[in-house]
């Protein structure tokens, strides 16, 4: 709603935004700052809030000591490789759903949604039993297969939200002017649906990367992605808090880098479509 | 020629294909989390009812198990932390995203700024938040070091060591992790509400708290249970935020049933149990969306029966 605010009141009010929002912000922006620290410093007491010698020095132990990379590239390969796989089964089904609705598609869809609010934990046992029989446990194969069952409902949801915004006569025209289904996915949907398509992948690259019960228990040192890596790393009542920020800055900051520079997709993906 | 693909594009199979082709696309997306979803629930309620304890062993044993669950102490303590935290964490990130709503729909400057940073915490992974904040709450590097420093040496803040307030921990970094979320939705339900109605208030003489609270929160209110529906089934989910938080610790006082299920399964070498704990895990989730379903479907009809 929209209301007069005088512009005393409006300087107020952004004032306290930004209070809250410093304040919301600061557990993130302490680890980041820590990150820079040497484990002295980090521990200090009184805290050096931004004057201290600025250091890259937990940064370089992290990746010399604990194979920081390859757990950063299990997470690159099984988020995107999720997301991808995802696409390529969820297009077809959202175009279907989106553009040949049938009498049940809306009663499917909203099914196929509240399946994204089952717990895993109910599904932990048999599939761990399945992963060990079929020998993908600790593999980031079979970290993809789940993470892709996992997300598919939201995917198809995500996807769905945004091609009923595209005018389904422009199909409808490339199909009467003799498209086959495939090119009229391929060379018609597709490039009008480009800004729902990234949104869709951001959102599911975030929820696999960040995506953690799967990952704990399915994997060991091979395909520990970096959720992992960190819980592992703080497990002994970790003392190291430099180096601990300094893994935990690496994890978040592709997500806050990315998220910020396409903060609409961002809110629309977290509200899971609901806000646009 | 044109005769001869006419004829094959009538072959009825050809036909039948062409015109089911749409249902045809959604079998993969269907039955795979048809298989996910109901084969694996289906799947651990029989281990359930089984006697598989290190390997699955198909002998049958009745509820053996349930009982068994029921009777364990820590089974109970995390059923309970499970509601303590469910409707604190709920009811927390609902109070403080509707704060965050109002104060944005002030017209701030920079709104999506504002709006993107509420919403960070929500983006950081569950195993990030919880290893950041459990070095908030510790008392020996956070809040109590930095109020030491101010000069109030007496201070005290150890509840992430104490087994009664340990679990309030969990609640306040849940509420941080959340309430970006509810009030995004809660913002967008705000800018949906009808001017006129707001205007009115206001000739009328109300002030802001005041058209706020009697005009248009109630007016809202889908958005609120909705939102609610949806923390509630991640507190249900709860559990990689526990494990870096917490572990469940001190003792049991923060175990939540997922931590439980995990500890039967690997620790304990349990299955039987431990997929007793899952199905319970499934049947609270179902408590929950069965009856909100239920309620949609009586509302639709209702308004159905109004327009119609």
């Amino acid at each position: 709603m929209s209301r007069n605010v005088s512009t005393t009141r409006r300087s107020v009010v952004t004032i306290a935004a930004w209070g809250i929002g410093f304040l919301i912000f600061f557990p993130i922006l302490w680890t980041i700052l820590t990150s820079f620290k040497t484990e002295g410093e980090a521990i200090a007491s009184p805290p050096s809030f931004l004057f201290f010698d600025w250091t890259l020095d937990s940064y370089r132990e992290v990746n010399s000591r604990s194979d920081y990379p390859r757990h950063f590239w299990n997470s690159v390969v099984i988020s995107f490789g999720s997301t991808f796989l995802g696409l390529l089964i969820a297009i077809p089904a959202a175009w279907a759903m989106a553009f040949v609705p049938g009498k049940r598609t809306k009663d499917v869809l909203m099914w196929m949604l509240s399946t994204k609010m089952m717990p895993s934990v109910g599904v932990l046992i048999p599939m761990y039993l399945m992963f060990r029989d079929f020998g993908l446990l600790d593999t980031r194969t079979g970290l993809v297969i789940v993470l892709t069952l996992i997300n598919l409902p939201i995917i198809v949801w995500m996807l769905y939200t945004y091609f009923r915004e595209i005018p389904g006569e422009i199909l409808e025209a490339a199909r009467m002017d003799g498209a086959s289904l495939r090119s009229e996915l391929i060379y018609v949907l597709t490039p009008m649906a480009v800004p729902g398509i990234a949104s869709t992948l951001l959102l599911n690259v975030i929820l696999s990367w960040n995506e953690a019960f799967w990952t704990l228990n399915l994997t060991a040192a091979n395909a520990a992605p970096l959720t992992a890596f960190i819980a592992s790393y703080s497990s002994p009542e970790g003392l190291f808090y430099a180096k601990l920020s300094a893994a935990s800055t690496m994890a978040i900051a592709p997500i806050l880098i990315l998220g910020w520079f396409s903060q609409k997709q961002l809110v629309r993906g977290l509200t899971f479509g609901a806000v646009k | 020629m044109g005769s001869q693909t006419q004829s094959k594009a009538d072959q009825p199979w050809r036909r039948w294909i062409a015109e089911r082709t749409p249902q045809l696309i959604l079998v993969p997306t269907i039955g795979a989390t048809l298989i996910y979803v109901v084969g694996f629930s289906l799947w651990t309620f029989w281990l359930s009812l089984s006697t598989s304890t290190i390997l699955p062993d198909p002998t049958f044993a009745g509820f053996h198990e349930y009982v068994a669950l029921w009777k364990s102490k820590r089974w109970i303590v995390s059923f309970q932390n499970l509601f303590l935290f469910g409707s604190l964490y709920v009811a927390g990130a609902l109070f403080v995203g509707t704060l965050l709503a109002i104060l944005i729909d002030q017209r701030v400057r920079f709104e999506a700024v504002w709006r993107t940073i509420y919403l960070y915490p929500l983006a950081i992974s569950f195993i990030v938040t919880g290893t950041v904040w459990r070095w908030i709450f510790h008392p020996q590097t956070g809040v109590e070091l930095a109020l030491k420093d101010l000069g109030w040496i007496g201070a005290k803040f150890d509840w992430i060591t104490d087994r009664d307030l340990a679990i309030y921990v969990v609640v306040i970094t849940g509420i941080w992790h959340a309430s970006g979320f509810a009030m995004a939705l809660i913002l967008a339900g705000l800018r949906a509400v009808d001017g006129d109605l707001v205007k009115a208030a206001q000739i009328d003489g109300a002030s802001m708290a005041r058209t706020y609270r009697k005009v248009i929160l109630p007016v809202i209110w889908p958005i609120f249970l909705a939102v609610a529906i949806v923390l509630l089934q991640f507190a249900i989910k709860t559990y990689d935020l526990v494990v870096a938080l917490t572990q469940g610790g001190p003792g049991v006082s923060t175990t939540v049933p997922a931590i439980v299920v995990y500890d039967l399964m690997f620790q304990r070498g349990q299955i039987a149990q431990g997929a007793a704990a899952a199905v319970m895990i499934l049947v609270a989730l179902a408590a929950v969306l069965i009856p909100y379903t239920l309620f949609m479907i009586w509302r639709r009809r209702q308004e159905g029966n109004q327009h119609g």
